[in-house]
Formats: C-alpha cells, sequence, structure tokens
C-alpha cells in the first residue's frame, strides 16, 4: 500500500516536472507550485482557457497593484 | 474551486494577503471569468494542439530545438498515469503563453476588461501610467496602429478580406474589393473607399496578387463559353476547350476546399479571446497566396492559350502549344505535355484518316492539308459513310471516260497537283516537315488511288489491316515516324504497281518514244511515203479522214501493227490550226490520246512537248527523205546525162553537196536518236524499276526525261535569249536542203529534156523518126540556176560551220559532242573558207 502510494507520488512529481518543463518552454511564467495549483484546476474540470484568462489578470492585477503601492515585492 | 484560487491570488497579487476586501474582489472577479464562455473549443484533437504549441515553440525559438523537445515531452507526459486531462493541461499551458506573447506585442486592451470599474475604484491613474511605461517599449507598428484606431478606422478584419479574396479568384467582385470593369474588357481592381475601415498597403498588393487569378479565371472562363456557344469551332480547339474545363474544374475543387477551411475557421471570428483567428485556423491571405501560386502558374499558361487561340486555328494553334514545350521548368512542361497530350487528339484522328485511307476528314480545315472544295470529289465524307461514298463516286467517274477529251485531259492532272494542298503554317512541329510531306504525299497517293485509280477495294483493306496497329498519339512520336514511313513505303509502292499493271504506263511511254519520237523507223517510213505527196499540197486543202486513212495504212504495212490495239487506238493525226499559206508539212502532227488518271503523268504540258518533239524529228525525218530521193536521181544522172557533157562537173559538185547534206542529216538523226532519246529513255526505265518514291516522283521523273529530251533535241541554250538561236539556224539549215532539192531538181529536169532533145536530134540524124522534131532548140538553161545552185551549196557550207562552232562551245556536253560529229575529220575547221568552196 505505502509502495503504491510512493509510486503514485513518484509518477505525480515526475508528470509535473515534464508540465513545468514544457511549461518553461512555452515561457509561461510560471513556478512549480502555481502550476501543480493549476493543474490541479483544470484537472478539476475547470476551463483551461478560462484559466489562463484567469492567471493573466491576476498577473495584471498584481503588476498594478505593485506599481501603485511602489512596493519593491516582486510579482512572484 | 475559490480554495484553489485563493493560493493563485495570493501568489499573484501579493497585497492581497492584507487585503481581504480586495482578495474578495479579485477572487469573485475570476469567477467571473471561470464562468465565462471563452475559448470553448469545438474540435482540438490532441495532435492539432500539439502542432500549435510547435508552432508557438517555433516562433519564440525559430531554431527548432524547442519544437522536438516538445514533442519528446509531449509524447513522455502522455504516457503518465497520473492525469486525466492531459489536453487540458496542455491547452492551458498553451493559452497562457499565447496570451503572454500578446501581452508582450499588443495593447494591453485588447482583452476587454470587465474590472474596468473596479479599477476605477481602486486606481485612477493606472492606465495613464501604464500606457506611459509601455511606450518606450512599442514599436512603430504598434504606434500606427494607435493612431488609426485614435482616428476610427480600424483594419477591416482579414478574414473578411479572405472571403472577398475567395470571391475575386472566382471572378466576383467582393464586398470591400471590387472589380472594376470599364469599357476595353481591362479589369482593374478597386478598394471601396469606406470611410470606417482602413485597408494597409501590404494588403492591398496582396491581394493585387490574388486577383490576379480572378481575372485570368474569368478570362479563360469566357473564352470557353464564348467556344461553346459558337459555331464553326474547329476540333482542336473544342478539345482545347475541354481540356481548359477540366482545369477550371480543378480549380474550383480548390476553391471549394479553400471556402471549406474559411468556414471552420468562422466559429472563432467572434471568440474575444483569440484576436488573431487567421493564425489560429489557417486560412489567411499569406497562406492563401502560397497556396494559389501554383495555380497562378496554370491559369496564366491558360491564358495565354486562350489569347493564342483567338487568331490562330487548327493545327497552327497545336504549334502554339508545341512551342511551349521547350521549357526549362518542369512544372510548364509536364502542363503543356498534358495539354497537348489532349488538344492533338483530334488532329491525331485526321492524320490516321488520311494516312491510311487518304480521307480527309477535317470539317474545320484544321489539318495541314487542304482540299480544295472546288475540284470534283466530296471532300468531306464521314468515316462512316464510306463506303456508299466510293460506290457512288466510282460509278460517276466510270462513265464520262472518254467523252470530252480536253475536259478530261486536265482534270486528272490538276486533281492530282491541286486537289489538295499543304499548308506549312499549320504542320505541328512536332511532326517534322519531311515527315509532313511524306503524309501528305502518302494520303494523296491513297486518294488518288481511291478516286482515280477507282482501286478503292485496296485501299479499304489496307485501312483495316492498319486499325488493327495501334493508334497514333502524341506521346509516341517514334511510333507515328514508324507508322508514317510504313505507310508512305506501302502507298507509294502500291502506286506504282497501279500505274505499271494496271494502267501499263510503260506502254504508253515506249509508244510515245516510237510513234511520237518517230522510234519506229519502218512506220516513220511508211507513214512518210503514204502521207508526202499529199502533205505538199495548202493545208486547207488536206482532210482529216485522209491522214488518218493514211495513218491507218501506215500501221499496217509496218511492224507497228503488232502493237497493242489499246496503245493503237490512242494514236491519231490530225492538223494544226492553220493559216493561209501554210502547206501540210507545216500542220501535220501525230497526236497520243491519254485518259484519266495517266495523264496525271502525261498531262497536258508533256503532251505538248511531246508533239513539238514530233514535229520537229517529222521535219528531220522530211529533209532525209527529200534528201534519199534526190540521192537516188543523181547518181544515176551519171548515165542519164552522158550526152551532156558540160554539165558533168555541175552534177559532181551536186553530188558532193548533196552528200555534205546527207551526211549532215544522217549525224543530226543519229545523236537525236542514240545521244538523246534512247539515253533518257535509260534513265527513265532505271528509275521505274527502282519503284521508289511517290506519284510526284514520277511525275517528276517523267518530267526530267522529256525536258531533258527536248532541250537536247532543239538544242536549246540555257543562257538566257539564245534559247532558240541554234534551232532557228537549223530551220535554215533545212530550208537552204529544200531549195537546194528544187534547184536540183529543176536542173534536173532541165538536164533531162534537154538530153532528150539531143537524143532526138541523133535519131533524126540516124534517121530513125521519133516523133515530131522540136526544131526550136528549146528553152535555154534557166538563168542563174547555176548560180543558185552555188549559192546554196556554199550557204549550207558556211552556215554548219557556224553552227558546228556555236555547238563546240555550247554548255551541253552531248550538244558539244554533236559538233564534233559533224565535224569529225576537222572540215568544218574555222578558217578553211578556201577548202569548203569545193
Amino acid at each position: 500500500m505505502s509502495t503504491k502510494e510512493s509510486e503514485r507520488n513518484s509518477s505525480a512529481q515526475q508528470t509535473l516536472d515534464i508540465l513545468f518543463e514544457i511549461s518553461q518552454l512555452l515561457n509561461t511564467q510560471l513556478d512549480k507550485a502555481t502550476l501543480a495549483t493549476c493543474i490541479g484546476m483544470v484537472e478539476s474540470g475547470v476551463n483551461p482557457e478560462a484559466l489562463a484568462a484567469v492567471v493573466q489578470e491576476l498577473r495584471r492585477e498584481g503588476a498594478n497593484a505593485a506599481q501603485i503601492s511602489g512596493s519593491t515585492l516582486p510579482l512572484r | 474551486m475559490s480554495t484553489s484560487l485563493d493560493p493563485l491570488v495570493h501568489t499573484f497579487v501579493p497585497a492581497s494577503r492584507i487585503d481581504p476586501s480586495l482578495k474578495d474582489d479579485l477572487v469573485a472577479h475570476c469567477h467571473d471569468i471561470l464562468r465565462s464562455h471563452i475559448g470553448h473549443r469545438t474540435d482540438s484533437s490532441f495532435s492539432q494542439l500539439a502542432d500549435l504549441a510547435k508552432r508557438r515553440l517555433l516562433q519564440l525559438s525559430p531554431s527548432g530545438a524547442s519544437a522536438s523537445t516538445f514533442t519528446a515531452l509531449a509524447s513522455k507526459l502522455l504516457d503518465q498515469p497520473v492525469l486525466s486531462k492531459k489536453q487540458e493541461a496542455i491547452l492551458f499551458l498553451y493559452t497562457l503563453s499565447s496570451l503572454n506573447a500578446h501581452q508582450q506585442t499588443s495593447l494591453p486592451s485588447s482583452i476587454p476588461s470587465h474590472r474596468q470599474p473596479v479599477q476605477a475604484q481602486t486606481t485612477t491613474p493606472q492606465p495613464q501610467s501604464a500606457a506611459m511605461g509601455e511606450d518606450r517599449t512599442r514599436s512603430n507598428a504598434a504606434r500606427l496602429q494607435e493612431f488609426r484606431a485614435q482616428r476610427g478606422t480600424p483594419l477591416i478584419d482579414e478574414s473578411a478580406l479572405v472571403r472577398d479574396t475567395l470571391y475575386l479568384m472566382q471572378g466576383i467582385s467582393g464586398k470591400y474589393v471590387r472589380f472594376a470593369s470599364s469599357e476595353d474588357d481591362e479589369k482593374s481592381l478597386t478598394f471601396t473607399s469606406d470611410p470606417r475601415f482602413t485597408i494597409n498597403p501590404p494588403t492591398r498588393t496582396l491581394i493585387h496578387r490574388l486577383a490576379e487569378l480572378g481575372y485570368l479565371y474569368s478570362r479563360v472562363e469566357t473564352f470557353v463559353r464564348e467556344r461553346e456557344n459558337m459555331p464553326g469551332v474547329g476540333m482542336i480547339e473544342q478539345s482545347l476547350c475541354h481540356y481548359l474545363q477540366t482545369q477550371l474544374t480543378e480549380y474550383y475543387r480548390l476553391i471549394a476546399v479553400l471556402e471549406t477551411q474559411l468556414a471552420s475557421s468562422n466559429p472563432n471570428e467572434n471568440n474575444a479571446s483569440s484576436p488573431n483567428p487567421a493564425e489560429a485556423t489557417g486560412l489567411s491571405l499569406r497562406r492563401l497566396d502560397v497556396w494559389v501560386n501554383e495555380w497562378r502558374l496554370r491559369m496564366r499558361m491558360m491564358s495565354v492559350c486562350v489569347e493564342g487561340a483567338r487568331d490562330t486555328h487548327g493545327g497552327a494553334l497545336v504549334n502554339l502549344i508545341h512551342s511551349y514545350t521547350d521549357n526549362g521548368d518542369p512544372f510548364i512542361r509536364k502542363f503543356t505535355d498534358e495539354l497537348l497530350e489532349e488538344v492533338s487528339r483530334p488532329f491525331f484522328v485526321t492524320l490516321h484518316k488520311w494516312l491510311f485511307s487518304g480521307e480527309l476528314y477535317d470539317p474545320f480545315e484544321e489539318f495541314f492539308v487542304n482540299a480544295d472544295s472546288s475540284l470534283g470529289h466530296v471532300p468531306y465524307v464521314h468515316p462512316s459513310s464510306l463506303p456508299g461514298g466510293i460506290n457512288q463516286l466510282s460509278s460517276e467517274g466510270m462513265f464520262p471516260g472518254f467523252g470530252d477529251s480536253d475536259d478530261m485531259t486536265g482534270s486528272s492532272q490538276k486533281l492530282w497537283e491541286t486537289k489538295y494542298r499543304f499548308r506549312k503554317d499549320m504542320l505541328p512541329m512536332f511532326v517534322g516537315e519531311s515527315f509532313g510531306k511524306k503524309i501528305f504525299s502518302t494520303g494523296k497517293s491513297l486518294n488518288f488511288i481511291r478516286y482515280s485509280c477507282l482501286d478503292s477495294d485496296w485501299v479499304i483493306t489496307r485501312e483495316k489491316m492498319s486499325n488493327t496497329g495501334g493508334t497514333l498519339q502524341y506521346g509516341d512520336i517514334g511510333g507515328l515516324e514508324r507508322s508514317i514511313d510504313a505507310a508512305y513505303q506501302l502507298a507509294s509502292q502500291r502506286l506504282f504497281e497501279v500505274f505499271i499493271d494496271k494502267f501499263k504506263l510503260l506502254d504508253h511511254l515506249s509508244a510515245l518514244k516510237s510513234f511520237l519520237l518517230l522510234g519506229h523507223g519502218d512506220f516513220a517510213d511508211q507513214l512518210m511515203e503514204t502521207l508526202g505527196p499529199s502533205l505538199s499540197r495548202p493545208a486547207q486543202s488536206l482532210y482529216r479522214h485522209n491522214l488518218t486513212a493514211n495513218l491507218e495504212t501506215a500501221i499496217r504495212s509496218s511492224n507497228a501493227q503488232k502493237d497493242p490495239t489499246d496503245v493503237l487506238r490512242r494514236l491519231d493525226a490530225r492538223m494544226l490550226e492553220y493559216s493561209h499559206g501554210e502547206i501540210g508539212w507545216d500542220v501535220f502532227t501525230l497526236e497520243y490520246k491519254v485518259d484519266p488518271p495517266l495523264d496525271t503523268v502525261l498531262d497536258n504540258g508533256a503532251m505538248e512537248k511531246y508533239l513539238k518533239l514530233f514535229r520537229h524529228l517529222w521535219q528531220m525525218k522530211r529533209i532525209e527523205k527529200a534528201l534519199d530521193t534526190g540521192w537516188l536521181r543523181v547518181t544515176g544522172s551519171a548515165r542519164t546525162f552522158i550526152q551532156l557533157p558540160e554539165y558533168e562537173s555541175e552534177w559532181h559538185k551536186i553530188r558532193v553537196t548533196l552528200h555534205e547534206m546527207i551526211h549532215f542529216i544522217r549525224q543530226l538523226e543519229a545523236y537525236c536518236r542514240v545521244e538523246v532519246i534512247e539515253c533518257s529513255w535509260n534513265s527513265l526505265l532505271e528509275f521505274l524499276n527502282k519503284k521508289d518514291g511517290d506519284l510526284d516522283a514520277l511525275i517528276e521523273a517523267h518530267r526530267t526525261y522529256l525536258e531533258r529530251t527536248t532541250k537536247k533535241i532543239l538544242l536549246v541554250n540555257p543562257k538566257p535569249g539564245k534559247e532558240e538561236i541554234l534551232l532557228r539556224q537549223l530551220s535554215e539549215l533545212f530550208n537552204l536542203i529544200l531549195q537546194f532539192r528544187e534547184v536540183t531538181d529543176t536542173f534536173y529536169n532541165y538536164c533531162l529534156s534537154e538530153s532528150a532533145r539531143r537524143d532526138q536530134q541523133m535519131d533524126n540524124v540516124r534517121g530513125v523518126y521519133t516523133g515530131a522534131a522540136k526544131d526550136s532548140p528549146s528553152h535555154d538553161l534557166p538563168s542563174g540556176i547555176l548560180e543558185r545552185l552555188q549559192e546554196c551549196g556554199s550557204g549550207f557550207s558556211e552556215k554548219v560551220q557556224t553552227m558546228v562552232q556555236q555547238l563546240q562551245v555550247h554548255p551541253d556536253l552531248d550538244c558539244r559532242f554533236l559538233g564534233i560529229r559533224l565535224s569529225f575529220s576537222d572540215y568544218y575547221r574555222p578558217k578553211k573558207d578556201s577548202s569548203v568552196k569545193s
């Protein structure tokens, strides 16, 4: 049981790695954690294109907020 | 779902961690977006998606390395068991990536922002500063775009233009771009000046390029339409139209495919998330340009053909197309080859008909053989109606037969020479001129065998045999040449056989030689003997029936009676048209009648030459005969005139002169017979035995034979202006001889009566009464008779001398040889006046 669990984990890890690589290739500028979250959402049935729009929107929002507040915090 | 949104919001907007209201706002906004209907792709498979992603990757890094990496990763991902929605995951990444790209290059406002009111609440000066911030990095294109946006004239959506262009390619005006049809049929494009839209110059150029197709298309199509409705369009043109039509159908197919493509991309047009649908779905003006490129070339070729077809016709059209096959571009070569294969098909059908049955089936005058319809036989017989046509024609041809000789003698020759004409401009170049001539001659021969020689059975059999041998076509030029050669050989062989075996050409030729050229010596002698007395009478006292009766007698009493009756019945004697004062010798002529189809070879011109030769030879014969009889008298005179010793020397002189004349005429005759007629005849026989070449060659050979004979017998000098000079001298000589004969006769008669008188006197002296003594010493020697004799003799010698001199520098070798013959012992050497005066 535990071996199966770990196997599953490792394969999930592997999948995530692959997806991350693809994401980097495509220059999506997502970090691993966010990617995991997003993939999770897609898995749960969220419309992927809409999700992409959300991410985009949030990024812009974040940039705006950072500019307005003059904050030196990085975007991510 | 909201729970998983939170970390996202936290990650991207750090400020939301401390500001729950902002966070809630954002989360709500995100929910809005998620619930919207962005990007419900209907028909994307994984591979399609992968392709899109790869294209995107190529944009990012053109090297292609990342694309292959992506392929590897994608396949690895597919192997993973964990995810259930791999495709969606990739789609997410891809969309994000492409959105990113847009963010970088295009205006941020391209996504309609639902967030606007919220922004206004919280961050009022934001847009300006954002614009300011981005101003530095924007390209000129972007600025231009913005300028346009401010002017309120946005670019027309490309897909609309693509639709228009598709219309344009079919020659139909579109919504934004239309053809301006001015008077002179030249179409030009106009762009509707709709104030709401602009089309930028590059796009215009592109549309122009594409619209060329539409223009060409409409030209080709108009041509095809025109020809469809026009009566009397040649078969070659018809097949050209057919080919063009097939090509146009292909073109329609292409348009249909393109339209489907356009339709399938349409749903995305409304999609706000993909502002550049063409890129995503595959039909843009540029792509269109690439796809129709080959067609543009093809259309151009077709249009060129159409242009050419306007003023050329038939074989010339094939020629025109053939001239494009010599092209280095394999595409053009292939296209024209196909086209030619198609277009030349009717040509080859006609060729086959012509080559194997001698029938010209060419209702639109497209073949390079042209029939003169004003002459005789119906030129256009449809193949299916051939047998009936032949029977009818042959029965028609039978009856006129011998009826009207003048009419019939002309027709056959004319038929052969002018019924069909060779039109060089219509001859397809791939056939070649020598082969064209062969084809022409073959068909003509067959046609001639069929109609003029009434030997259609053979032709039909041949045609049937040849039908099994496959068809002629453009692709097989080698085979074509072989079959042309074979057909040519067969046809000409057959024509020879027909002429020699069936129509006994050789018999007729030799009959002409023996009768008209006086080859039968005994016959000529007999004729001369029976006719001689009556010919000295004035021409008007001669009657044709007498002449023919004499001719009959001559034939019967000579060896000529053994000749075939077919030959003899053609022989006829008649008089030429005479004027007052001419005697029988001037107008009498023999005639040999030929009927069709022999008169193809023995045409009117040839017969005239024969007659001319006959008259000359006949005159020669007459002189010879006259000299013969003269000689008979003169030789006997020595004994007869023993009573007249004072004239002994005169008689001697006469004998010498007479001998000279006889020598002259004998040499001349021998020359004509041996050197000229027989030699020419031999070469003609050689040609006939070879049986090579067609009827034209036969005619040519006979013509050469006759030409040569005439030239040499009449001693024609090829120098212009001097042709007849020797002939004139010859006839002067003949006249001189005749005069001399006359004078000699007078002298003879005088001598005869004188000697009779003396005999009587001596009888009286002896006391024998032999009649009433005529005391009156009769008339004296007619005055001047001796002088005239002298004159004739010396004049003759002088004339012969000048003639020999001229003969010795005659350009013709045989004539020069005659000169040598005449003066074999150097008798007529120049500057020998003393010795000539005998």
